[in-house]
């Protein structure tokens, strides 16, 4: 028995790799305070987070990113009426985490009033970090800081009616610093990011003829105003010689659009037959203008100044329809047809002019890209009884690709088409109550992909087993996916494999088990044509990946009544590659060192945490707890990190509002 | 002129809650209902028995129905989704117990109501009714901990339940933020059933939630991939962001399915099969001025800037 204790406690890991912070509790929504006609439940959860981190923090902020100071952690307000009959509002629910300057904040808001009105507001806010890294090693020379956030403002009149209106509004907005290169010039620039988007929509749903119509018009309206600026000769950690001789650089560019659109919904049915149908046409357009000038030369002697001048604008109607109609003669039995269209027109034209010291050069491009395609999906479903049922489809999709990529006049339109075929067949079965077992698989087949790496041959498999009791819950699945380019390998081949396990066991009140293991395995390999000096370009190798990628979780609940919980966990994920000890492999694929170093990246992520929660009085909780983020490539060092973060917080139920477990 | 619309929206809205707010309550209705032998008795009848239910309840989004008072009592309170309790009441026969139900009674009772929404048009052909997995398996009614949609878990863990293996992509160093809390699967996914995707054509993927214009989810958020651009990069409009991204989380910075950039590109641009826009395969390196023996050029992105797409350069340098 001791063993066993300390197997689960040495796996334990929790809930996936859910952050220490916030404590998951809350008020108990079966209390509150009752004022009037309206029941209140108020909590909140305050508190401080800290962190440490040794290593490449740089990393750490680009895949973790929790710093110091306080917070607001979690917060939740729920008001709701009684006699479900308020003057103005019948329910106002609050939701926010990581108020205060956590990396990820949000916010929810829903205000109704019933049959007349609902609103839903959404907000958050992520600090996306990235300083250029690549798995690899060494840096790309694209680093970014920006914040993005994001609102959502949905308003719907009369929810409950059969004729509802719909109003809308959807922004966000990326501002902040990166840093980019350019082709033709060896050094980098400074990027301020600044892109703005913003949609409003209008909309109605009404019946008519037994027919509900659920229509749309929505304006989307998209803008880049990002500026550039030089970054000096000798910028740490780029090579000395970077915008060396660039004495000067004005550049903008700015890109704007929009893109309105209609959706029309149709559905309509009884218990014979339903049929629905979506259709939207969008017509998306955007101009730019991009206009820069560079002085170069050296300081105080002849200088060159060199102006760009492009501008042109892209458009791109795009109309989709979905049909599906389902047959139901009995309530076992579901078959159903499904055909969906697309129709894009990409299509543009840009306008280059380069005033050198000597002539000006002007060239005029044309681009068009139209994509059609037709896809049908015939589906049967049918439960042959409470313990066993299965489906079965088959599709067919139809692809054609028109393109003209015109540099000069003698560019010609291009054309292919792809037809793909696919069956799927799949079994369920429930031998008993508490258990189910499912079985799929998809064999698809298209002659001519777009991409090596699209579907093309392939095969995919999936089978899951569920165990559920009120108590004890065990799930396991398998899945294969499988995608053959040609029998040469010259082009594509993958195979992916994943196996996964996991339960739960909270029979005790003072005590539950979560665990879980996962293994993904995926190995491809893919033909590859490269130039080497002088203009040779080399055939027939083979660029290889490998990654076998281990997975465990669990997590572990002690409980003293009500008084002390204590949590601890474990993510630990481990890509173990394909066993090489050392970056260079055998000389399979190819001999070059650059692509043998690259065919597999062995690292591990690890983080265990606790927390405990203590019980001050029936309405405050006071809660603590670490989390550790251990970040290791065995091939990259360089970026690898460790970080101790924490956090103290106080739980507070408000309104008479008492706190517990969800 | 802005102004006088909102204030007419402002107007609308007030008229519509005024007349409500000061229309009287109406009649209740008579609950009680026989219709051949079956007998509806309405919800103050549970009371009784079931308080620990009915108490609270008033915090359940079913509610609304009983509140409006307008509907017929097969389709509210308890009997609207356990069916007629007169028999229940006088001779203890049992009503419908969402546990053991068929799957298809259990469909079926709850799209009696849900069935008219346009988010569960595609309900029956959802990967998840196919699969077997009905509302129940997700919804709690009756004791829901979370404040939205009476989802029996916090949604992060609700799919993740039986979703082991996308769960454990969440883990890894570069991924989409769920785990934090900053996005629910419910962003790129409809776990009721979605339309069939029109910017793929494959089969694939299932139950994943089209943009409002029936475009691929990811723009948005990503806008600035968007375009329309002059000069697409067209496997991004053909195939999608998952010829180069892996949408759940990846070993690989950039959630890229390559640790580096320079195999990313030239898996595909191998001049082999029959690929590619005139099904010749994808064009190889330009023979000038690459050499991959010179590290500048085995960063392909350092130069090609706008690979998502460009409006100023075929080969999308700016």
């Amino acid at each position: 028995m001791h063993r066993l204790i300390l197997f689960f406690c040495c796996l334990s890991v929790a809930e996936a790799q859910i952050p220490v912070a916030p404590t998951p509790q809350s008020a108990d929504s079966t209390n509150g305070e009752t004022n009037g006609n309206y029941n209140i439940v108020n909590n909140l959860e305050g508190g401080y987070r800290f962190n440490t981190v040794g290593g490449n923090s740089l990393q750490y902020r680009s895949s973790v990113n929790y710093g110091n100071g306080v917070r607001l952690l979690g917060s939740s307000l729920a008001v709701n009426s009684v006699n479900g009959r308020g003057t103005l509002v019948d329910q106002i629910v609050l939701t926010t985490q990581g108020l205060g300057n956590d990396p990820y904040q949000s916010a929810q808001l829903r205000v109704e009033r019933n049959a007349i009105y609902r609103y839903d507001l959404g907000w958050r806010q992520n600090d996306y970090f990235n300083p250029g890294l690549l798995t690899a090693g060494g840096n790309s020379q694209h680093l970014i800081d920006t914040t993005y956030r994001m609102q959502d403002h949905n308003l719907t009149i009369l929810p409950q009616s059969k004729y509802k209106f719909f109003f809308g509004h959807t922004g966000s907005a990326q501002l902040g610093p990166a840093f980019t290169t350019e082709q033709g010039r060896p050094g980098f620039q400074f990027l301020d990011v600044r892109r703005r988007w913003n949609e409003y929509r209008v909309g109605n749903e009404f019946s008519v003829a037994g027919v509900r119509v659920n229509w749309m018009r929505g304006w989307e309206n998209f803008k880049e105003d990002d500026n550039f600026a030089p970054a000096p000769a000798g910028v740490p950690g780029f090579p000395a010689t970077a915008n060396a001789g660039l004495l000067s650089l004005d550049k903008s560019a700015p890109y704007h659009g929009n893109s309105p659109y209609w959706r029309v919904s149709l559905f309509t049915g009884n218990e014979m037959i339903d049929v629905n149908g979506r259709f939207t046409y969008t017509a998306g357009r955007r101009s730019f203008v991009f206009d820069e000038t560079a002085v170069t030369g050296a300081t105080g002697g002849p200088q060159t100044t060199t102006k760009v001048f492009s501008e042109g604008n892209a458009q791109r109607p795009v109309a989709t329809g979905n049909l599906n109609v389902g047959f139901r003669p009995s309530s076992k039995l579901y078959l159903l047809n499904s055909t969906a269209v697309y129709n894009a027109r990409t299509q543009g034209d840009s306008a280059f002019t380069q005033f050198s010291p000597g002539q000006p050069v002007t060239t005029i491009s044309y681009n068009y890209l139209g994509i059609r395609t037709v896809a049908n999906d015939t589906v049967l479903n049918y439960q042959v009884s409470n313990a066993i049922g299965f489906y079965a489809g088959y599709q067919y999709s139809d692809r054609l690709i028109n393109s003209i990529e015109q540099t000069n006049l003698t560019d010609r339109p291009a054309r292919q088409t792809n037809i793909h075929h696919a069956g799927n067949f799949g079994i369920r079965l429930r031998p008993l109550q508490d258990l189910t077992i499912q079985f799929g698989g998809e064999v698809g087949r298209a002659n001519r992909p777009f991409t090596p790496v699209a579907p093309n041959h392939y095969h995919a498999l999936n089978t899951r087993v569920y165990y559920r009791t009120r108590n004890l819950q065990v799930t396991a699945a398998v899945n294969t996916d499988y995608n053959n380019h040609s029998v040469t390998l010259s082009s594509y081949s993958s195979r992916a494999r994943r196996y996964a396990v996991d339960g739960s066991w909270t029979r005790l009140s003072w005590f539950s088990v979560d665990a879980g293991y996962s293994k993904q395995h995926l190995d491809s390999v893919g033909g590859i044509a490269y130039i080497v000096a002088p203009e040779t370009l080399v055939t027939g190798e083979s660029s290889l990946y490998f990654s076998n990628l281990h997975t465990v979780y669990s997590g572990i609940r002690f409980a003293h009544r009500d008084r002390v919980e204590l949590f601890a966990g474990l993510t630990r994920v481990q890509d173990t590659g394909d066993g090489r000890s050392t970056p260079a492999g055998s000389g399979v694929g190819s001999p070059r060192e650059i692509f043998q170093v690259v065919q597999t990246f062995p690292l591990t992520f690890q983080s265990p945490m606790a927390r405990v929660s203590v019980k001050i009085n029936n309405n405050v909780r006071w809660n603590a707890g670490y989390q550790y983020y251990g970040h290791r490539q065995e091939f990259s060092p360089n970026l690898n990190y460790r970080a101790n973060t924490g956090y103290t917080s106080l739980s507070i139920a408000l309104n008479g509002s008492r706190i517990s477990r969800p | 002129m802005n102004g006088g619309v909102g204030l007419c929206i402002v107007l609308f809205l007030a008229a519509i809650v005024g007349t409500q707010a000061q229309a009287p309550a109406p009649a209740p209705a008579n609950l009680a209902k026989t219709a051949g032998d079956v007998q509806y008795v309405g919800s103050q009848a549970c009371k009784d028995c079931h308080s620990d239910i009915t108490d609270t309840f008033y915090k359940n989004p079913h509610n609304k129905s009983i509140a409006s008072q307008k509907e017929l009592p097969e389709r509210t309170g308890c009997e609207g989704c356990h069916g007629p309790g007169g028999q229940h009441i006088a001779a203890g026969q049992t009503m419908i117990n969402f546990r053991s139900a068929p799957k298809e009674q259990v469909l079926d009772t709850c799209l009696k109501c849900h069935s008219q929404t346009l988010s569960r048009a595609n309900i029956r052909r959802s990967s998840h009714t196919v699969n077997g997995i009905v509302c129940t398996n997700c919804h709690s009614v009756h004791s829901s901990p979370v404040t939205k949609n009476l989802l029996a878990k916090a949604q992060t863990n609700l799919c993740s339940d039986c979703h082991t293996n996308v769960r454990a992509q969440f883990s890894l160093p570069f991924k989409h933020r769920v785990n934090e809390g900053f996005m629910n699967c419910t962003d790129c996914h409809n776990p009721h059933g979605a339309f069939q995707p029109t910017w793929a054509y494959a089969a694939r993927p299932r139950n994943v939630d089209h943009s409002k214009a029936n475009e691929e989810p990811c723009i948005k958020c990503h806008e600035d991939k968007r375009g329309p651009f002059v000069f697409e990069h067209s496997p991004v409009r053909v195939d999608g962001c998952k010829s180069c991204h892996v949408p759940h989380g990846s070993t690989n910075s950039r959630m890229l399915t390559r640790p580096v950039v320079f195999t990313l590109c030239l898996e595909c641009h191998n001049g082999s099969g029959n690929l590619g826009r005139q099904a010749n395969g994808v064009k190889t390196q330009a023979r000038t001025p690459h050499n991959m023996a010179n590290p500048l050029f085995q960063n392909c992105t350092q130069c090609h800037v706008r690979i998502h797409g460009s409006n100023a350069d075929l080969r999308y340098f700016r």
